[in-house]
């Protein structure tokens, strides 16, 4: 569900495999999530591009999942989100609370500035 | 029924084997309806995210049974509504209706530095949401984002959405409203 694909000094960019994240997937998505964090203690640059459906309870997930990285002082970072994913994340405000790029390289420029 | 509407009735299985495709169905029918002076990219959009949430509230709430989807357009709107008899809504016999003070039927029932999410009772069982933007003057921190989001996006995503609680039928109706 979650593949590491890079580790840097300060971060760790995964892709999210799967195509669907919704309630049926949310619970075991946070978990995967909360044990990344927990393995590296680094900011997770997050590859959402595989995803074609988010439902509120991947959202909960996901914010929830930012509070601890928040608690670890580290951050979840959001890259390759499809259009109708990142008009809804910016629909209920999200965007102001996640950093959110096109790519991983703009957000490791980002983080390495 | 308005004369020239379409209308779709569909029925779900609360499974979330089969969310996806119940979603794609339901979309496919609005994409035919949409009329020729609508946005449609923006109807699509709205309608995918509040059948989203519709369906996932049918799978967390309505039971084992089936929940039953009406989709209805026209000219000027798109109707989307869900019916399940699963338990009520929380808000149910949360709220003395009053007749005559329409502030007190209003009321804040969730707020973090993000959005503000209003209930109007206008009956003991019939309820419409609202919401407003909050200040991001008071952002503090990220502990304070609420973490349930179905009812906020379909609030934001339509131009009305009600709750009824029939206590006859024991059924729960969510009716979403989408002028176009």
């Amino acid at each position: 569900m979650i593949k590491v694909i890079k580790e840097g000094p300060k971060y760790v960019v995964a892709d999210v495999t799967i195509t669907e994240a919704n309630l049926s997937n949310s619970d075991q998505f946070k978990a995967g999530l909360v044990s990344l964090l927990d393995q590296y203690k680094k900011i997770i640059i997050l590859d959402l591009q595989e995803l074609k459906y988010v439902d509120s309870a991947f959202l909960g997930a996901l914010v929830s999942s930012l509070k601890y990285a928040i608690s670890m002082q580290q951050d979840i970072v959001l890259v390759g989100l499809r259009t109708d994913i990142k008009d809804l994340i910016k629909l209920i405000r999200l965007d102001k609370v996640f950093k959110i790029f096109n790519y991983a390289d703009d957000a490791l420029f980002a983080i390495n500035k | 029924m308005q004369p020239g509407a379409k209308k779709l009735e569909f029925e779900f299985n609360n499974s979330s084997d089969t969310l996806i495709s119940s979603l794609q169905y339901m979309l496919g029918h609005i994409n035919e309806n949409i009329p020729a002076n609508a946005d449609v990219e923006d109807v699509l959009f709205r309608g995918k995210v509040i059948i989203t949430e519709l369906l996932t509230n049918a799978i967390k709430h309505a039971g084992k049974g089936s929940t039953l989807f009406n989709i209805e357009t026209d000219g000027r709107y798109l109707i989307i509504q869900k019916t399940d008899n699963g338990s009520p809504l929380y808000l149910v016999n949360t709220h003395t209706h009053s007749s005559i003070d329409e502030a007190e039927n209003k009321k804040l029932i969730s707020a973090d530095p993000l959005n503000l999410l209003f209930a109007a009772w206008e009956s003991e069982n019939h309820i419409i949401f609202s919401c407003e933007e909050s200040s991001i003057d008071a952002f503090l921190s990220v502990e304070q984002v609420m973490e349930h989001f179905g009812i906020l996006i379909i609030t934001r995503s339509s131009d009305e959405f009600t709750y009824t609680y029939n206590k006859e039928s024991q059924s729960n109706i969510f009716k979403v409203k989408i002028n176009f």
